[in-house]
């Protein structure tokens, strides 16, 4: 087992074109200091991001997923991430039933102007993913 | 049974439906038929099996697509029916349906909560109620045997997509499962449990409990559990049934009205 300390998560960051890519950006312009585990993922919309997509980084070994989109309302497509909402919801709980820490899926929305928010989303979840511990997936024999 | 029979009879010899799709007795079996001769119907059957009757009429109706159609409903038959209007994949004014209740012992079988479609000619209505024991007992399990339970069950998967095929309200023309960047070719098990997460999640807002998925599976997977509770997660988030005969559209289906909103915070 590996020591929380020298566990190093990958997360898959899925930013949305509009917003959170953008306030990914600023919080790179802000020489803010966050987190190196996650991974963006640049998407046009939060609503974009199928199901499938999450399902299918976590079963190529990612220890946490995060997605990111407009605030409601704020979506370019107007009601892009109303369906995103619903669907993260519906996958958390089925990740639960399947055995999988529901945990391991966050759903934030995160504007253009909030690059403070992104990093501390960042850091939070990594954080939490850590305290997780590696996912159970990449264990199963018959997978590899 | 000779209600059903003299109803198909008449309706055939009136010609209110050109055909009539149930079920036919062959050397002792029970199979799916399309009844367009007067003379079949005496091979007329409805006895115990059961089979996606939705499913098949959803092929004969694309190709008949000027004809009425009778078809024979059982209480999940109706439910996927209704599924299928609701997804436009049917025209309900060309469909006839003609209502069959379970018999008490099928009903156990296929643990039932509602195994008599709305209007019935033949058997009588039975209550019987869902047996979650199943269900309970994976949802009592810590989250780590949950897992292990479940990559057990599910590494046996052959890939053979009979869960698919039988199921009464799969009807896309091209199926996510078979989605080669997603779903690797030639690769057996499948991805576990990619392969059956992407399923449940495409049962969400959809799955109406018929549990043909699970009879029809060869490797026993508990599939009807999984797909259970996929339609209670549904049911609980949005307060929405599929199969229920309401003029509502399926939450997963619209991008939001905000009829089915989720409260932000902690998600």
């Amino acid at each position: 087992m590996l020591e929380e300390s020298s566990f190093e998560p990958k997360i898959i960051t899925f930013c949305c074109n509009w917003c959170s890519y953008a306030g990914a950006d600023l919080a790179g312009g802000m020489r803010l200091k966050y987190s190196s585990n996650i991974r963006p993922i640049r998407v046009m919309c939060s609503g974009r991001i199928s199901p499938h997509f999450i399902i299918k980084a976590f079963q190529e070994g990612a220890d946490g997923v995060l997605v990111t989109g407009c605030h409601i309302g704020d979506c370019h497509y107007m009601k892009g991430n109303y369906i995103t909402a619903k669907r993260v919801a519906i996958l958390k709980e089925l990740l639960n039933f399947i055995g999988i820490s529901p945990d391991r899926l966050r759903l934030e929305w995160i504007a253009a102007s909030e690059g403070d928010k992104f990093a501390r989303v960042a850091d939070e979840f990594t954080k939490k993913i850590k305290a997780l511990g590696p996912s159970s997936i990449k264990n199963i024999s018959f997978n590899k | 049974m000779k209600v059903l029979k003299n109803e198909v009879e008449t309706l055939l010899k009136e010609g209110t439906i050109s055909a009539f799709l149930g079920m036919k007795q062959i050397k002792g079996h029970a199979n799916p038929f399309l009844f367009t001769h007067l003379d079949d119907l005496e091979h007329l059957t409805i006895a115990e099996a059961r089979y996606p009757l939705a499913k098949i009429i959803l092929k004969i109706a694309h190709k008949y697509a000027d004809h009425h159609l009778g078809i024979m409903v059982r209480g999940c038959d109706e439910k996927a029916l209704i599924e299928l209007y609701r997804n436009k994949q049917l025209d309900r004014s060309k469909l006839v349906p003609m209502g069959v209740a379970c018999s008490g012992e099928l009903a156990e079988k296929c643990n039932c909560s509602k195994p008599y479609p709305s209007q019935f000619i033949v058997g009588e209505a039975r209550e019987i109620s869902f047996d979650r024991t199943t269900l309970e007992k994976i949802e009592s399990l810590p989250l780590d045997e949950r897992f292990g339970y479940w990559i057990n069950k599910l590494g046996k998967c052959i890939k053979c997509y009979g869960c698919r095929n039988i199921c009464p309200v799969c009807f896309c023309e091209v199926c996510t499962l078979e989605d080669a960047p997603l779903i690797p070719l030639g690769k057996i098990p499948p991805e576990v449990p990619a392969f059956h997460l992407s399923r449940a999640f495409h049962m969400a807002g959809r799955c109406i409990d018929c549990g043909l998925c699970e009879e029809g599976c060869p490797v026993d997977i508990p599939l009807r559990t999984l797909y259970r509770k996929v339609r209670e997660i549904v049911e609980e988030l949005f307060d929405y049934l599929p199969g229920e005969d309401k003029e509502v559209v399926s939450p997963i289906q619209i991008l939001g009205d905000g009829s089915f909103e989720i409260p932000e915070g902690d998600h």
